[in-house]
């Protein structure tokens, strides 16, 4: 497993305890995790509680009770205050992307960090430049493939320089080769990344991963021994 | 539509108020002839877009039926004459705010409606939610067409009938849950950037 060291990547996100109640069910039942790590999995059956936990970490969630820590803050002062430190892949782009051009969409975020109208669609601009995409930034997002819509979003987010980037189940909707660009592309990003997926050979060179089981860690640890456990366990069956 | 047409260049406030003025000055015309050069001058205006501007026309094709319904029903009331200015004035209105939608970008547009919500501020209500409110409405338009065409689909799999108004409610549910993720997307991004502020 191998740690970040550079301290001015330090980064890192904890659990305490956590116990998440929604309608009165149990979601998470007394999770406790310390995620320094800089690429880090999420796997588990729908319903296990993976993605209530990964909205515990933006604040779209409040622990019932237990404490959330991520880079120091609390995330339970709400996903405005948090928005800055961690950034959010959602699984359905059409979900996420608010506004009808490119730009516009990566400049959304950086005017809620406090930049005017002007300085915000500059930096956007600036920030598509250093990805190669200037040529993007007046196309309509509709336009735009399910490649490089999801690529969009993960701008948007990108260009507010959060510290921890959450995707959950980010490639349902792309194809192999783009699935495997994509996933290339935000491996060389210097951020810490959590990753919830069902497609287990998008783990690979992940550095720990964490397996949840009916709202509880089942497995924590070097991805080759978690996923080794959760194959067995899935091929023992499950009851629908 | 992306572009530096000079329409793209002009203001939004001057495109939202000369777009007003105009709907507003049609309103007396009742000679067909007169509104001719109007409406002339509306396809005009998409063909300075730039290559495949005057391909936006094809916009009004699915009003088309609506137009014509509205052109005989005038027409067998008032006369060919109410029926015709009918016709062209709705033509002009719809083609000229598509063409304002398409010069314009939603931020900008949003700045220009801003100070005629301020008066909302008196009642309580944020004037930048209204205004980013009408913004999403466009955005999603597109969305909500495609969440309609897969429920469809999904009706006619399945064997499903004629009575595809029997799709409204579904439709309905399925564009509350999209609103819940999109807000859940636009809460994890900041929320709503308040512009008073800047």
């Amino acid at each position: 497993m191998t740690l970040l060291t550079d301290p001015a990547a330090s980064f890192g996100f904890s659990l305490e305890r956590v116990v998440l109640e929604r309608t009165g069910q149990r979601v998470l039942n007394e999770v406790t995790l310390e995620v320094n790590q800089a690429r880090v999995g999420l796997i588990g059956n729908n319903g296990s509680g993976k993605s209530s936990l990964v909205r515990l970490l933006n604040g779209l969630l409040k622990p019932t009770s237990g404490e959330v820590r991520v880079n120091g803050r609390n995330p339970a002062d709400g996903p405005e205050a948090i928005a800055g430190q961690v950034g959010f892949i959602f699984q359905n782009p059409d979900h996420q992307i608010i506004f009808p051009t490119v730009l516009e969409e990566v400049a959304f975020g950086l005017r809620n960090l406090g930049r005017s109208r002007k300085a915000a669609q500059a930096e956007a601009l600036a920030f598509l430049e250093t990805q190669g995409r200037a040529d993007w930034a007046q196309r309509p997002v509709h336009s735009l493939s399910e490649g490089q819509k999801q690529l969009v979003c993960i701008f948007a987010v990108l260009v507010m320089q959060p510290k921890l980037i959450v995707l959950d189940e980010p490639f349902s909707a792309l194809d192999y080769p783009t699935r495997l660009h994509v996933l290339n592309w935000l491996h060389q990003l210097p951020q810490q990344l959590l990753m919830i997926s069902h497609e287990l050979d998008c783990l690979d060179g992940f550095d720990r991963l964490i397996w949840l089981d009916n709202g509880q860690v089942r497995g924590d640890g070097e991805p080759a021994r978690i996923l080794d456990a959760y194959r067995q366990a899935s091929l023992a069956g499950v009851t629908l | 539509m992306a572009g530096r047409s000079p329409l793209h260049r002009l203001p939004a406030g001057v495109k939202l108020a000369a777009l007003m003025a105009i709907s507003i000055a049609l309103y007396p015309v009742d000679q067909p002839l007169w509104l001719l050069p109007v409406l002339l001058l509306t396809i005009a205006g998409y063909a300075t877009l730039g290559p495949g501007g005057l391909q936006r026309l094809t916009l009004v094709k699915p009003v088309l039926p609506f137009l014509l319904l509205i052109l005989v029903f005038q027409t067998w009331t008032q006369g060919w004459a109410a029926g015709l200015v009918m016709l062209q004035r709705i033509l002009v209105m719809v083609l000229l705010a598509n063409l304002v939608t398409l010069t314009t970008s939603m931020d900008a547009m949003m700045a220009a409606v801003m100070p005629l919500l301020r008066p909302l501020r008196w009642v309580g209500v944020a004037p930048h939610r209204i205004a980013f409110a009408v913004a999403l409405l466009v955005r999603f338009v597109p969305v909500l067409m495609a969440l309609t065409a897969s429920l469809l689909e999904a009706w006619r799999a399945r064997g499903g009938g004629r009575r595809q108004w029997r799709l409204a409610v579904p439709l309905l549910i399925n564009a509350i849950r999209l609103s819940d993720h999109v807000a859940e997307a636009l809460a994890a991004r900041g929320g709503i950037p308040n512009d008073s502020t800047h």
